[in-house]
């Protein structure tokens, strides 16, 4: 099935994100602070487990694999239970694989919500500030043996899908993220870190 | 009272000319270079530049700005010519745009989607696509699949939104089109009026730049923004405007180059201005003519039909430079007549030939000529010498006279150098590999260079493919070939499995026939085998229970519906593409499937042929329009060589021996070889322009070569006649040189070939006409 029109008018509808959004990163110097840290990770693998809990089903769907990170902004996510999946975040190009949707290659400015999502994902592990304050207004709780990241969407756009992302983890890894929608659906992924780094 | 007798015909018939042409409508559209009994695909074809809906296209780009910028301002422009009338549909790649389409999907997709079938309706073709949508819950596409999931379990609109899968889009930043390069903002604007109608095709141009730059003084910061338009109709208007500026300009410069050397030879503004009754009586009887012949005048049978009787301007000259203090205008004209008279014939039988052309264009030519040296000449036969003032004659400058003698008495030792560099020509022209003509589309587009490739730029920024292939089918009536359209879909889908073709598209994809759509209303289950089927299919699958309340509703309401007429597309992007595909014409209506990536054309169509329901044509627009310009110009070139011989045999008749016709064609001879020689160098590839500028050179070369040819009584005339020829071809050169000035290809190709073309005739002819050495 072949969702990407549909996708891209749906998604059009959200004009390229409020550029020069403020949060001073000096202002929060524990949010730079993490960031700094996060950046300095070049490499990262892990297993995940996902569960989405959609108001449409009765049971939520649950899906596992590997995440594969690589500095600065290269994310894999490779699902096999209980469908083969796979997606590779590459720069601005997302390639899709699966039985559902077919190969497809999307280029994440055409699709500004789902690019929104992706770079809540990616730009915290890269650490970069810069992006993350561009889609989202950012809140940091805890310490850096815990924390948890909370990511708001500033686009009145994106903010009628995403209500909010929180990005849970202990020092420069990650360990949870919640994705929270406007609708009341929501999904938790939790990741596993493969202590297999290559520097 | 006989004295006045001729003027007071001459003006009756100027007058009668000029009443003619205030009732004869003027066209300006492609209906020229149609042969008079077209083949199907020329005719559809000529239709499609002239009115269809490519013609109608104005593809813009705006540039110098930051990319922000340059996307607020495309929004700007498109909304305000969205609220202009010259356009029926502006799209600049805004969710506006897609939004109408995209409803008109969604509210219509049980009558548009072709999968609708009772199979899909069943238990288990719901199942199937329930199962599906499950999987996709998992893919980043959940978001979008909850959305339409409660209405559209079964997949309509996704099946639909299949259909534009394969179709090249533009890029887009900011919400709105932009350039590969993310350095150009792109709209593209349908006009209401077709492209043939080029006045209107100019109000939508101004309305393009008024509205930019009102949008574009709205905030300071967009000053620098840049507007660039092309498309058919802006071509159309930009070569009018560029013919009609140089024309006017040049001419303007010319005239009074030309006035300025003639009051110098004659002085005396009242018989300047009667040199000039010959070729403007020529041109009003031309037009006349052509209007009474055909009923209409085309554009460009105006313009060149004008340079064509150019070689009238000499007649007068020929005339007043030859008075001499002891004669009178009358004997004068009676001494000179023969050749003159023989000279004019001459011209008449190299552009009759054009009168017999299939081609509409050409023939009017013919006729305009013909007309248009008949009068002209009658008029410097019976209506100058009456009009003459007393005893005018030409005072010749002495020292001029003898330079120009002498340099006439050096010319036949040229002669073996100019008939080595004619055989060297000669040599080069059949030795060269390769034809020298060229019929591309582009060569005989009045459009620069720079204009052509920007238009290329800017249709692939748009990822509009140049659609060469289309296939048509006609019919009586719109559902018949609708109903053609929905048979050739899945004869096209086979061969696109099998390879022979990469894609294509049918209105039918979006718009099906009445009879289509009655079957698939048909398919719809009633509300109670709705639910049953639901019910069934749901079983052991997670969806929350109360679900799919919507589809039930949307399903039901569908079954009420009856079927879309086209006029319900009206206002959508699906719109303009079924107008552009599916169109009336003069008897019936036809329908194009645009095919790409097609490997051996004739095996497809063949293909098609064997399964389609009616035999369809495939339509090769490149190859057709450059066929038709080929044959345009081959039959020219033809008629050009009919007319030469009917030159040779025509002064055969006149000058009864072979030696004397063969020294009168060998200047003409040498200098189109030479002519066409030196422009093949020069890297062209000779167009049809350049052919009707080497019909002008034998025309005004011929005049030359028979003054040469002819004896002279005295040396006195012998300088007259020199005197004569020298300004007649200074007048030439100063008007036509002036026209390879020019911003318009077509004007520089005639300018300069008839230019240069003259000055080889009238060097070639002195060199090579032997004179009896007085």
């Amino acid at each position: 099935m072949r969702l990407i029109v549909l996708a891209m008018m749906l998604f059009a509808a959200c004009s390229a994100c409020a550029e020069g959004e403020t949060a001073a990163p000096e202002a929060r110097w524990d949010v730079a602070r993490l960031m700094q840290r996060l950046a300095q990770v070049q490499h990262a693998q892990g297993q995940f487990v996902e569960k989405k809990y959609l108001r449409i089903l009765n049971k939520p769907l649950e899906s596992s694999g590997t995440l594969i990170y690589q500095a600065p902004g290269h994310l894999e996510k490779h699902t096999r239970a209980p469908k083969i999946e796979s997606l590779v975040l590459d720069k601005s190009t997302l390639l899709i694989d699966s039985k559902a949707s077919g190969k497809r290659r999307l280029t994440l400015q055409d699709y500004p919500l789902l690019w929104a999502l992706i770079e809540g994902i990616r730009s915290t592990l890269a650490g970069d500030v810069a992006t993350l304050n561009r889609f989202y207004q950012i809140k940091l709780d805890g310490d850096i043996s815990r924390w948890r990241l909370i990511l708001i969407p500033t686009d009145a756009k994106a903010l009628e899908l995403v209500r909010e992302i929180r990005i849970s983890g202990r020092e420069d890894r990650v360990s949870e993220i919640e994705t929270l929608e406007t609708t009341g659906d929501r999904s938790v992924m939790s990741v596993t870190e493969d202590r297999v780094e290559t520097p | 009272m006989r004295r006045y007798l001729a003027p007071a015909v001459w003006l009756a018939f100027v007058a009668a000319c000029a009443l003619i042409i205030s009732r004869t409508p003027f066209t300006a559209d492609m209906s020229a270079f149609l042969p008079r009994s077209p083949t199907p695909t020329q005719q559809i074809l000529v239709e499609q530049l002239r009115d269809g809906v490519v013609s109608r296209l104005i593809l813009v780009g705006i540039t110098d700005l930051p990319q922000a910028q340059l996307a607020e301002l495309s929004k700007d422009l498109a909304g305000r010519l969205r609220r202009n009338a010259e356009f029926t549909a502006v799209n600049n790649g805004e969710q506006a745009d897609l939004q109408k389409d995209f409803d008109f999907l969604w509210r219509n997709r049980y009558l548009l989607s072709e999968a609708v079938t009772p199979q899909r309706f069943s238990a288990d073709g719901l199942r199937a696509s329930l199962t599906h949508y499950l999987d996709l819950l998992g893919t980043p596409l959940s978001a979008l699949a909850q959305r339409v999931l409660p209405n559209d379990p079964s997949g309509e609109l996704t099946y639909l939104l299949d259909q534009f899968e394969g179709q090249a889009k533009p890029d887009r930043q900011h919400d709105v089109w932009f350039s590969r390069d993310g350095q150009r903002a792109m709209l593209l604007a349908h006009t209401r009026s077709p492209g043939s109608d080029i006045d209107a095709q100019e109000r939508a141009m101004h309305a393009v730049e008024a509205a930019f730059e009102q949008a574009r003084r709205a905030r300071p910061e967009l000053a620098p923004a840049r507007l660039q338009m092309t498309g058919p109709g802006v071509f159309s208007v930009q070569s009018r405007a560029s013919i009609r500026d140089d024309a006017w300009r040049l001419s303007l410069i010319a005239t009074l180059l030309v006035a300025t050397l003639l009051l110098v030879l004659y002085r005396s503004p009242r018989v300047l201005a009667l040199g000039l009754f010959p070729v403007a009586s020529g041109a009003l009887a031309g037009v006349a003519a052509v209007s009474l012949g055909f009923g209409s005048v085309h554009g460009i049978t105006l313009a060149f039909g004008v340079t064509l009787i150019g070689e009238c301007v000499d007649y007068a000259i020929y005339l007043f430079t030859r008075i001499t203090p002891d004669t009178t205008p009358q004997r004068t004209l009676q001494r000179i007549w023969p050749t003159l008279r023989l000279g004019v014939l001459t011209s008449i039988c190299g552009f009759a030939a054009m009168l017999f052309s299939g081609f509409t264009g050409l023939a009017q030519l013919g006729l305009f000529s013909i007309a248009g040296l008949i009068t002209a000449a009658a008029t410097t036969r019976w209506v100058l010498p009456q009009l003459l003032p007393a005893g005018f004659f030409v005072r010749s400058d002495t020292r001029f006279s003898a330079a120009l003698m002498h340099a006439v008495r050096f010319a036949p030792r040229l002669r073996v150098p100019v008939l080595l560099t004619v055989l060297a020509a000669a040599l080069f022209l059949t030795l060269r590999p390769g034809s020298i003509w060229n019929d591309s589309l582009a060569s005989m587009s009045p459009v620069s260079k720079e204009m052509q490739q920007l238009d290329g730029q800017l249709r692939r920024d748009l990822g509009a493919p140049d659609v060469r292939y289309l296939i048509v089918a006609g019919g009586a009536d719109q559902q018949s070939v609708l109903q053609q359209s929905e048979a050739l879909t899945a004869i096209l889908r086979r061969q696109v499995q099998q390879g022979l073709l990469e894609n294509f598209d049918a209105p039918t994809l979006y718009f099906p026939s009445r009879q289509a759509q009655q079957a698939r209303l048909a398919a719809l289950p009633d509300a109670a085998v709705l639910r049953q089927n639901m019910q069934t299919a749901l079983t052991g699958l997670p969806f929350r229970s109360g679900l799919f309340e919507p589809f039930a509703q949307d399903v039901a309401q569908a079954r009420q519906q009856v079927p879309l007429d086209p006029a319900a597309l009206r206002g959508t992007g699906l719109g303009l593409k079924l107008d552009s595909f599916l169109i009336r014409r003069a008897s019936g209506w036809a329908v194009m499937l645009p095919l790409t990536g097609v490997k051996d054309p004739q095996a497809l169509v063949d293909a098609i042929n064997i399964d389609a329901p009616a035999p369809v044509l495939l339509l090769d627009m490149k190859q057709e329009s450059e066929r038709m310009f080929r044959d345009y110009r081959r039959e020219a070139t033809r008629y050009a060589g009919l007319g030469a011989l009917a030159i040779v045999l025509l002064l055969l008749a006149s000058l009864r021996t072979p030696r004397r016709v063969a020294l009168v064609c060998l200047p003409l001879l040498a200098a189109v070889t030479v002519l066409s020689a030196a422009l093949v160098l020069s890297g062209l590839t000779l167009s049809l322009f350049h052919l009707i500028g080497l019909l002008l050179v034998v025309a005004v070369g011929s005049n030359y070569a028979l003054f040469f040819a002819r004896a002279s009584e005295s040396e006195q005339e012998e300088t007259r006649t020199m005197t004569s020829l020298i300004f007649a071809n200074l007048c030439t050169v100063c008007g036509f040189g002036l026209l390879s000035l020019s911003q318009s290809p077509v004007l520089v190709a005639i300018g300069s070939t008839v230019s240069a073309g003259t000055v080889l005739s009238l060097i070639f002819s002195a060199a090579l006409i032997a004179r009896k050495s007085l």
